[in-house]
């Protein structure tokens, strides 16, 4: 197989069980290099713990996750390398509140790249002037929007320069407006070419910035499309009234 | 003879016996303090082997009196041929009581840390023992000096179970003063003063840095203020485990 039509991402028939109870069963899906990818469905339909198990925050119970044709396996070596080419922006952002902005964006380049700190600096500069946030370098979290939180955590994230960034409903913890912002970043991001797996309740983003949308229920992927073909025309009966429920609210 | 003019008698030795009571509760909390710390982390370690030693130790340390542990240190372990000064002796025992019980100060602290601070850090590759050391601590120890202020007001004013061994503390120079006088009221005042004032000197500088947190000199201190409860990121480990 050539390198160009191999996937970047690929699950293989992953699972996800909490004990004994499977929350995700049996997924298989991939992420083409660039691609933006929008993971929708209700809530519980175990969108998030898919995500989640691409890094190993919920270690997938069947399965395999693949990252450039390696299998990412248990080991200490190969998790460190998902992890550095895998970026993850979180719900609740999970910023550090006792760091400023650079030095959030900073940690992970000096501790786990090694690159030196003023190299790791001036990368962080880079990131946060990317999500248009240079002059909060100094400022604590705390005293920022969520907006502009969230913008810290994707830049903290991109700062370890991943090839894949996933974003686990990086807006619901927002109003409108400051998700609106957080979007606008994520918008420019996929126009940079960033491959992104996205759970997401923000329909107009899925249909306008995503490549392709996933539609999840019940722990399994019902249905799968080019973005606006989905989202106008779904096939399974499952998608129509998850869409129709959306689109009459 | 008034009370005031027998103090001004006693308080020269009785300030004598303030500053071994304050040496012996600096050396306990040197010995003890790092030890909570250790036992703290082994608690939270995830092998068993690890953690059991750990969780026995700090049950033992918070379930004997100190007094018993004392005693044990001094008269028990001489059986085994360790023999050491009654100071060594009181440092000891009340070190190991100070970490048995600082353990679960430190292991509150870094269980209020949010869950998804260390999802973050895993997320961004950090090794386990970065995430403590960069992450989890810095943020737990700021959660915890205010009740470890609390316990430390506590070990001093324990510091005087130290008499039973006879270091010459606080308690004893009270207590030989008045074997000698027989004014018991006007020693065990004075003493108790001696007392007070340091326990109340260092509450009151606790109020002023950290005006809703500070211990009352029972040691027991207000719950944290905390942010938004109703933002997730806000779940704590211990609250994460219950759910």
């Amino acid at each position: 197989m050539n390198p160009e039509s191999r996937p970047l991402l690929a699950l293989d028939g992953v699972c996800v069980a909490y004990r004994h109870h499977e929350v995700v069963h049996d997924v298989s899906l991939d992420v083409a290099s660039g691609e933006v990818v929008a993971l929708i469905g209700p809530s519980g339909a175990g969108k998030s713990s898919l995500l989640r198990a691409i890094n190993f925050l919920e270690p997938p119970s069947k399965g395999r996750v693949v990252l450039e044709g390696a299998e990412v396996g248990g080991s200490r070596r190969s998790l460190d390398a998902l992890r550095r080419d895998v970026g993850m922006v979180f719900q609740s952002f999970n910023l550090f509140p006792h760091l400023t902005a650079l030095q959030n964006v900073m940690l992970a380049p000096v501790h786990t790249l090694g690159v030196s700190k003023e190299q790791a600096r001036e990368r962080a500069m880079r990131q946060l002037t990317h999500v248009g946030l240079a002059e909060h370098a100094h400022v604590k979290p705390g005293k920022c929007s969520g907006g502009q939180q969230q913008r810290i955590a994707i830049a903290r994230a991109l700062a370890m320069e991943p090839k894949v960034m996933l974003f686990d409903e990086p807006t619901s913890a927002l109003d409108p407006e400051l998700g609106a912002e957080v979007l606008a970043t994520m918008r420019s991001l996929a126009a940079e070419g960033m491959t992104m797996v996205v759970v997401t309740h923000e329909m107009h983003f899925a249909e306008d910035v995503a490549d392709r949308v996933v539609f999840m229920a019940d722990g399994r992927i019902v249905e799968q499309n080019a973005a606006g073909k989905l989202m106008r025309d779904p096939q399974h009966p499952r998608t129509q009234r998850f869409l129709n429920a959306v689109r009459n609210r | 003879m008034s009370m005031l003019s027998e103090w001004q008698d006693y308080l020269p030795d009785f300030l004598d016996g303030l500053g071994v009571t304050l040496e012996l509760t600096a050396v306990s909390l040197l010995v003890g303090l790092p030890l909570g710390l250790a036992l703290a982390l082994a608690m939270a370690a995830p092998r068993r082997a690890v953690r059991w030693p750990a969780i026995l130790l700090v049950e033992v340390g918070r379930g004997a009196p100190a007094l018993v542990v004392l005693y044990f240190v001094y008269y028990g372990l001489p059986q085994l041929s360790l023999t050491w000064s009654s100071f060594v002796c009181a440092a000891i025992a009340l070190g190991f009581t100070t970490a048995a019980y600082t353990a679960d100060i430190f292991r509150a602290g870094i269980n209020s840390i949010p869950v998804g601070h260390r999802e973050a850090c895993q997320a961004l590759g950090l090794s386990h023992s970065k995430e403590l050391r960069l992450v989890v601590l810095p943020q737990a120890i700021r959660v915890v000096i205010p009740p470890l202020v609390g316990f430390c007001i506590l070990l001093y004013q324990g510091t005087s179970l130290a008499f039973a061994v006879s270091v010459p503390e606080l308690l004893s120079r009270a207590y030989s003063q008045a074997s000698i006088t027989y004014q018991f009221t006007a020693t065990l005042t004075l003493a108790g003063l001696v007392y007070g004032a340091i326990s109340l000197a260092a509450v009151a500088l606790m109020r002023a840095r950290w005006p809703r947190r500070a211990p009352t000199v029972a040691g027991a201190a207000l719950p944290p203020e905390r942010p938004d409860r109703t933002n997730p990121s806000w779940e704590t480990t211990s609250e994460r485990r219950e759910r």
